[in-house]
């Protein structure tokens, strides 16, 4: 039986607790080091069993519990590939950011890399692991850790958008646990094989459909969307920008990967489900990229701006995942990648604004990137990436979703991915010619946005900032061709579990064999990527247009911004009661298509 | 939103969700009367395989000891937070009189408080200790018998006041008791791996049914958990009542 | 009846988030939240009930008793650690909210916005 399983996750927590232990004796920089090796180990067992795991997956249960006769007794870990892969994603993520942030906690001696590494552990061990109750365990143990990570810096907003984080995603956590008793009290297990049979025994039973309802919400929450994502965009602009740098290119994520696990572990069987799924899911999925494009033009504090454009990137996440095909469920492993690795890299860049010229605010620092160009030149490059350049992984998801939405009928879809790209990447590039080519003197909608003065230790060299960043982006850009391949075959087995052979009743039925999908590459990404550029050029040369034409399509705008822009009014009252709209609105899903 | 309007959309939303809260709890299995195969199974085996009465205890620390060690980092991530979080502003000076807030009257020390203090502290810690190492045979278990010992060592608080708490308490000697607890949970696991056995699998002698020393390598694992859990809350205190002293000017860090 | 321990835990939950809604205080707030999860704890133990059955221990009783789930205990005793860390940290973060703004009320405090 392979050793491995348990490493990535067990490794990282008796470290973190060994470092939390020792951290007063220890030298200077010992935490960095010693944490920075642990993601690069833990990233590096990952991608030894995502090989392992191509033929069938690996099954490791704790404790030797295995299940007696087909009964699941313990838990366990089953790693397939898709889970693996996206562990190791999760870990140099964070090896990433462990060397963008060198030196900068310094005065809390090694809590910050306790945490760092906590957090770590509970997302790799969110993906591994085949128990739901398990699941819910290390999806807390990363919460909290976000929790305690947002309000670092102790400004009063930094409490404020930390205590809305905290908040809002402690009343999803509660959420998911009462759905987990829910379907727990139907089925009598917790391994997702065995529930998975449980739910195939008793179709259109309201206590299951209740319970993916509450699960769904919960990790929804999580992923921010809508009408759950008001937390994002006041957490991600308090936190210090490496947490920033985990929140937008993993966490939010992993909302996302778990709603699409389970669904495909558990409760596929369930034809309720797979309509609510094809239906509000494609739904939410589509208001949260509209949203989050038109949110992200508005704002001027940089921080927040990319928090938006997380939003809508995760809504054509949710939108892959809510066709319910393996090219969507590819599009989307490739997309989240790609996505995560340039959103990280796009908030490194802010880091070092922040550290370099102290602020963070667009219109502030207008002009006056010069001295940090080649932070310019990733920040365009993201722009463009976020903006559909037909490049890299970005590029490549988008072609499977594209080809995934016209598989399933969906032929609206391909225009909502445009509409989002291209207001994200508009939104960035324009903050690009703003800052670091001094365009753009006259500021439109951005101008009311609220911001705030901040700044961020400056106590590293700009290369050891910068190079995180070149190497994030080299790998989305690189990983395109092959990241598709690998995607595409590993979604195979991701929808279609063995649970026979997870609970040991069968030996593993050989892998199906799947050929590589081709998604041809359609001209609209050159559209978004054209209207990105109209965009950013728009706003920045208001003051060259004939006049009068900024002040007609600013006034025909206005409305529209002025309503998002209301709704987001940071109030922790307000997005409560926005959660439980989003519960009715799960209700009405289900009354309606069951 | 205004308070009125967001109250609007909360209570129609709640009247959206009621049929379908109401059809949910009329679907319910029977309460009381539906399988339990999952408790049956351990209720079954434990006793046998584990030589533990304590159900809970062998689900807790066996047969689902990884949620376990989730758990118990969850309590490090939480504890680690709030002490970042509360950092700064605030001295180090024992002479300082916490507690004293404007237009409060100061309770003066009461002799039989510090009395019934001195004398029920080691005796609740010594419960506590009880509480913890006893979780294969009655009701209780390492966080139970932490949280014990930790109130228990509040009582210093209460009886001497904070001079008194500040002798008990050293922050150094608590993070090595909430870490090494921690790290000696993952370090069972770790053993077992070392024997080729899966992870956190019980590979010590089982012991006797009904006996203090049984159930193996639970109790090992109980036992760090009582400490993780007796540091993190002691330290919690540690820090919250840190917080009354008087405030430092407002600046950042 | 036997529908009234899941609709306690709906009310519980819905009053929970009520609270938390109109809230004017973080501290009351943090305890609306704990409403909410005893919420859980009500749903989550009443599932694990069984009639006429003991506790899951078997030390006066001989192993073999009918007795109620421990696996939701099990479940409920991770939940109570959960909770009792999150308002750990909620209470922290309030404590240095109120030293920063004088003021523990949601209404006011919005971040970024004076």
């Amino acid at each position: 039986m392979s050793l491995l399983p348990p490493l990535p996750v067990a490794g990282p927590l008796a470290v973190a607790g060994l470092l939390l232990a020792l951290g007063h004796a220890l030298p200077r920089r010992t935490p960095d080091v010693v944490a920075l090796l642990a993601a690069l180990a833990a990233g590096g067992v990952c991608v030894v069993m995502a090989t392992q795991a191509a033929a069938h997956p690996i099954v490791y249960w704790f404790g030797g519990w295995a299940p007696r006769q087909g009964f699941p007794i313990g838990i366990g870990f089953v790693v397939g590939q898709a889970g693996a892969a996206f562990a190791a994603f999760i870990a140099l993520l964070f090896a990433a950011t462990i060397v963008f942030a060198w030196g900068y906690f310094d005065e809390v001696h090694a809590h910050f890399h306790v945490l760092m590494l906590l957090f770590m552990a509970g997302m790799i061990g969110f993906c591994l692991t085949h128990d739901l109750f398990n699941m819910f365990v290390w999806f807390e143990v990363q919460s909290i850790a976000g929790f305690a990570l947002t309000g670092y810096q102790l400004r009063s907003s930094a409490l404020e958008g930390a205590l809305n984080f905290t908040v809002t995603n402690t009343i999803g956590a509660y959420l998911i646990l009462a759905g987990i008793g829910l379907i727990y009290a139907r089925v009598g297990v917790l391994d997702f094989s065995a529930l998975q049979a449980g739910v195939a025994r008793s179709p259109h039973d309201v206590v299951i459909d209740v319970s993916f309802a509450l699960l769904s919400t919960g990790f929804l929450i999580k992923a921010a969307q809508v009408p759950f994502q008001f937390w994002l965009a006041d957490a991600h602009a308090v936190a210090p920008s490496p947490v920033s740098v985990i929140f937008s290119g993993a966490m939010v994520a992993l909302g996302i990967f778990g709603v699409t696990r389970l669904f495909w572990a558990v409760y596929a069987p369930a034809p309720e489900i797979q309509a609510v799924v094809r239906t509000l899911f494609l739904g939410m999925g589509t208001a949260s990229a509209v949203v989050g494009g038109l949110m992200a033009i508005s704002q001027r504090h940089l921080k927040r701006l990319l928090a938006f454009s997380t939003i809508s990137h995760i809504g054509l996440l949710l939108i892959g995942f809510s066709l319910e095909s393996r090219e969507g469920l590819a599009g989307l492993f490739v997309y989240l990648a790609g996505h995560g690795l340039v959103k990280g890299a796009m908030f490194m860049v802010a880091g070092v604004l922040l550290a370099e010229l102290a602020s963070i605010d667009e219109i502030g620092l207008r002009g006056l990137g010069g001295q940090v160009w080649p932070a310019g030149v990733a920040m365009g490059l993201g722009g463009l990436l976020l903006a559909g350049m037909p490049l890299g992984l970005m590029g490549a998801g988008t072609d499977l979703l594209d080809a995934a939405a016209k598989a399933a009928g969906e032929e609206w879809v391909p225009f909502v991915v445009v509409f989002a790209a291209a207001c994200t990447g508009g939104a960035v590039l324009r903050a690009t010619g703003r800052i670091f080519l001094g365009l753009g003197p006259v500021a439109g909608e951005e101008k009311r946005a609220p911001t705030e003065d901040e700044q961020e230790k400056a106590d590293r060299p700009l290369w050891v900032m910068l190079l995180p960043i070149v190497a994030l982006l080299a790998i989305a850009i690189i990983g395109g061709g092959s990241g598709a391949a690998w995607a595409s075959r590993m979604a195979v087995p991701f929808m279609q579990p063995d649970n026979q052979g997870v609970l040991g009743l069968a030996p593993f039925a050989a892998a199906p064999s799947s050929a590589p999908l081709h998604a041809p590459g359609t001209r609209l990404a050159w559209l978004s990527v054209a209207l990105a550029l109209g965009i950013a050029g728009f706003n920045l040369s208001r003051q060259l247009l004939p006049v009068g034409l900024p002040e007609i399509v600013d006034a025909m705008l206005k409305p529209v911004f002025a309503v998002v822009q209301k709704l987001h009014s940071g109030l922790i009252g307000d997005y409560i009661a926005w959660v439980a709209v989003g519960l009715a609105m799960f209700t009405i899903a289900f009354a309606w298509s069951g | 939103m205004s308070p009125k309007i967001r109250l609007l959309v909360f209570l129609a939303a709640v009247v959206c969700i009621l049929p379908a809260v109401g059809r949910l709890a009329l679907q319910m299995p029977a309460f009381g009367a539906h399988p339990l195969p999952y408790g049956d199974a351990i209720d079954a085996a434990a006793p046998g395989e584990r030589h533990v009465t304590n159900m809970v205890s062998a689900i807790n620390f066996d047969y689902r000891g990884f949620d376990t060690l989730g758990e118990e980092f969850m309590l490090l991530c939480a504890v680690t937070g709030t002490v970042v979080l509360l950092r700064g502003h605030r001295g180090e000076a024992l002479e300082a009189r916490p507690g004293i807030v404007r237009g409060r009257a100061i309770a003066p020390r009461s002799e039989a408080v510090a009395l019934i203090s001195r004398l029920t502290a080691p005796v609740i810690v010594l419960f506590g200790v009880y509480v913890a190492l006893h979780a294969m045979t009655t009701p209780g278990g390492g966080f139970q018998g932490g949280v014990i010992i930790a109130t228990g060592m509040l009582l210093a608080f209460f009886g001497d006041g904070y001079p008194g708490w500040r002798r008990v308490s050293n922050s150094k000697v608590l993070d090595a008791f909430e870490g090494g607890g921690a790290a000696l949970y993952a370090l069972c696991g770790f053993a077992s791996m070392l024997l080729g056995l899966p992870f956190l699998t019980n590979f010590l002698p089982i012991g006797t049914l009904k006996d203090v020393f049984s159930g193996g390598l639970m109790l090992v694992e109980n036992a760090g958990v009582g400490l993780a859990v007796t540091g993190s809350f002691l330290l919690l205190f540690l820090e919250f009542l840190e917080e009354t002293r008087t405030k430092k000017p407002k600046d950042g860090p | 009846m036997n529908w009234l321990p899941w609709a306690v835990a709906a009310w519980l939950l819905g009053i929970g988030l009520y609270g938390v809604v109109t809230s004017r205080n973080y501290v009351h707030l943090i305890g609306c939240l704990s409403v909410v999860q005893a919420a859980t704890y009500v749903l989550l133990l009443g599932v694990g009930y069984r009639w006429n059955a003991v506790a899951p221990i078997f030390y006066d009783h001989p192993p073999g008793t009918p007795s109620v789930d421990p696996v939701v205990q099990a479940l409920v005793l991770t939940d109570v650690v959960i909770g009792a860390t999150v308002t750990a940290l909620l209470l922290a973060m309030a404590l240095q909210l109120h030293k920063n703004r004088e003021t523990l009320d949601p209404q006011q405090l919005r971040p970024l916005r004076e």
